[in-house]
């Protein structure tokens, strides 16, 4: 059984309960033992870092410092999470700053060594448990949907924090789960942009015009639902379609799934236990199609 | 010699016709997509329009999309650019009006460093120096990277903002700007920030997608520079917007719980200094955001204040300590740098 230290982020763990309760019931079908970080602190996603980079960088290493002293790989489950993670351990390269940073760590105990390679569960799906793993727990293939990947900007930039040219399957990581589960990838300009969530507070509109223009333009290229490894990207593709319609205009009728739900329902999962009825935008029609 | 098809985003502004046309070059090993490109033109359509000049990554003009991201033609090998034998894809550059084929009108992006006003201004009390004016070695070493801008544009064809909002002064003519705020001989630091944080498009309208940071070929870092502005124009005391309310917000609730406090966020991101002083727009926002705060309790997402999960107690208590230590050594350091200011000041000769 590969054992991980796990850390849902906030979201999962508040606004998209559907995403923690999803991953437990996955991660229980591929033998993955995730032991949850309970005393670890928000990531900051670059909000903290605005005014207090240093401050943010401090919660970063500490959080990477408990896998550490756990010896156990760290897994996220959140594109901003892991991105900001990422670009955390690659300042920490700076030894002086490591000493620095460790000053403030000392005090429980924990010390940051500078080892920590933190992963998101897309990623670990593909280069830990493998396709073979995963092929052999499919139940029901996802043939018949269409769907568009939608990365969420820090699981794909910047590219020098990612190690793409080390694992080239996280450059389309996405696509590839999409298509192992039976579906049909889904090709659209907006699935690597922004989804306009981190402005959501400043500007509205330009905000809803990101997130409506995406879901208007795989709406209009097939897709019947988007895939995000991202829950603050869910946020606003989701919970705030609605308000998206009215700014771009048009009907938007798109459901937007997590990565574990996707897997889940081709491992033959319920989606209840998926947390698929815990959506803004209906799924029903989704999993009619699918027959689940 | 291999042959390699380009698929060409074409514009005919006689016809207004839109349309890509498929090209096979023969191409070499080390050969770039310039190179390609004035292979077409020179042998088989003498009407493709792109621009180009140097041809050694310096003159900034034959920026272009390739593959859907903006980069430099001239600094992109054929064989790098080429995935698995599929064709490339060459198109102009977004967010701009497209003049013909990969040309596109550059206007609107070069008015957004006049808006900015991104060139030197020096202080008037005191006589111009002899020679040059002169900037410390380990000052410039912090921002030389933000000064190597060639004004391509590649950043701006990326920008997620700019694609939904003209008004945007976007990632290059902010990372220039950036560059003059840091620059000690420029006299207009306070003023820059201040115009900075409250201009419409200006440093809080950034979503941090990155994508600048992906095209720069020139390693610019245009993001990078945004969020030190934010962090600047804060300590500046530039804090009256949506973007530092946010950002506080946010902070506070991590220090509160260790975790993020979604619930407080809109309220705390609108202010509640303005919403207590009965501001109206206040009081609008609150209202814009209440159908989805419906939403999100109908599809039971919000969860009740007891079943919200934050860090546990052991680490609250780790967490609040992080939080003093860090205050109590930026104070520190602050004090250091008043100190550290003086003494310059007094090297200067004082201003």
């Amino acid at each position: 059984m590969s054992k991980y230290a796990f850390w849902p982020g906030c979201v999962a763990r508040g606004a998209a309960p559907e995403l923690y309760t999803s991953t437990l019931a996955v991660a229980e079908h591929l033998g993955m033992d995730l032991v949850e970080l309970e005393a670890a602190a928000c990531t900051g996603a670059g909000i903290i870092s605005d005014g207090e980079p240093y401050l943010q960088d401090v919660l970063n290493a500490r959080t990477m410092a408990m896998s550490e002293q756990m010896d156990l790989p760290l897994m996220d489950i959140c594109s901003t999470c892991v991105g900001v993670h990422r670009l955390a351990a690659e300042k920490f390269r700076d030894v002086d700053y490591r000493i620095r940073i460790n000053h403030h760590l000392a005090p429980e105990g924990l010390e940051y060594r500078g080892t920590a390679d933190p992963r998101h569960l897309l990623w670990i799906l593909l280069e830990d448990v493998g396709i073979d793993k995963i092929n052999s727990l499919i139940k029901k293939p996802l043939e018949e949907l269409n769907l568009g990947p939608f990365y969420g900007c820090y699981i794909v930039r910047p590219e020098r924090t990612l190690d793409f040219d080390a694992n080239p399957t996280r450059r389309n990581s996405l696509e590839q789960l999409i298509e192992i589960l039976g579906a049909t990838s889904v090709t659209y300009d907006g699935m690597t942009k922004c989804c306009g969530f981190p402005i959501l507070t400043m500007n509205k509109k330009n905000s809803l015009t990101m997130a409506g223009t995406h879901l208007d333009e795989a709406q209009s290229k097939g897709a019947d639902a988007l895939v995000t490894p991202c829950p603050l990207c869910h946020l606003n593709l989701d919970a705030q379609q609605p308000d998206a319609a009215k700014v771009i205009d048009r009907n938007l009728n798109l459901p937007i799934l997590h990565v574990p739900q996707l897997l889940g329902l081709a491992m033959g999962l319920e989606p209840e236990t998926l947390g698929l009825t815990r959506h803004v935008v209906d799924t029903n029609r989704l999993l009619n199609k699918i027959g689940a | 010699m291999a042959q390699q098809e380009f698929i060409i985003q074409r514009y005919n502004p006689d016809t207004d016709e839109s349309y890509e046309e498929s090209f096979n070059v023969d191409v070499q090993p080390g050969q770039t997509v310039l190179d390609s490109l004035n292979a077409i033109k020179w042998e088989q359509d003498g009407t493709l329009s792109f621009r180009m000049s140097c041809r050694h990554a310096i003159c900034g003009s034959c920026a272009m999309k390739v593959n859907g991201q903006s980069m430099l033609s001239c600094q992109t090998q054929v064989d790098a650019a080429a995935e698995r034998g599929d064709p490339i894809r060459v198109g102009p550059q977004g967010n701009q009006h497209v003049v013909k084929d990969l040309v596109v009108d550059v206007e609107k992006f070069l008015h957004q460093f006049e808006r900015a006003e991104t060139w030197l201004e020096p202080y008037e009390d005191q006589d111009p120096p002899e020679r040059e004016y002169r900037q410390k070695v380990d000052e410039f070493d912090h921002w030389s990277h933000a000064s190597t801008c060639i004004h391509c544009g590649a950043c701006y064809s990326d920008c997620t903002v700019a694609a939904v909002d003209e008004n945007f002064l976007g990632p290059a003519a902010l990372a220039k700007a950036y560059r003059f705020v840091m620059d000690s001989r420029d006299a207009k630091r306070e003023e820059r920030l201040k115009f900075l944080s409250e201009e419409q498009g200006g440093i809080w309208d950034c979503t941090r997608c990155y994508m600048c940071v992906q095209a720069c070929p020139k390693d610019v870092l245009p993001m990078d520079a945004i969020m030190e502005l934010r962090t600047m124009a804060i300590e500046a005391g530039h804090t009256n917007n949506h973007g530092v309310r946010h950002h506080k917000g946010f902070t506070s609730g991590v220090r509160k719980r260790g975790r993020l406090d979604e619930m407080m966020l809109p309220i705390q991101s609108v202010g509640i200094g303005r919403l207590l002083t009965g501001n109206i727009d206040a009081h609008k926002e609150m209202m814009d955001y209440t159908p989805g705060a419906i939403r999100l309790l109908k599809s039971r997402k919000l969860l009740t204040i007891a079943q919200r999960h934050g860090a546990n107690a052991e680490g609250r208590e780790q967490i609040e300590r992080i939080f003093e230590e860090v205050e109590a050594e930026k104070h520190h350091h602050s004090v250091d740098a008043d100190a550290f200011g003086a003494e310059f000041e007094t090297a200067l000769g004082g201003h």
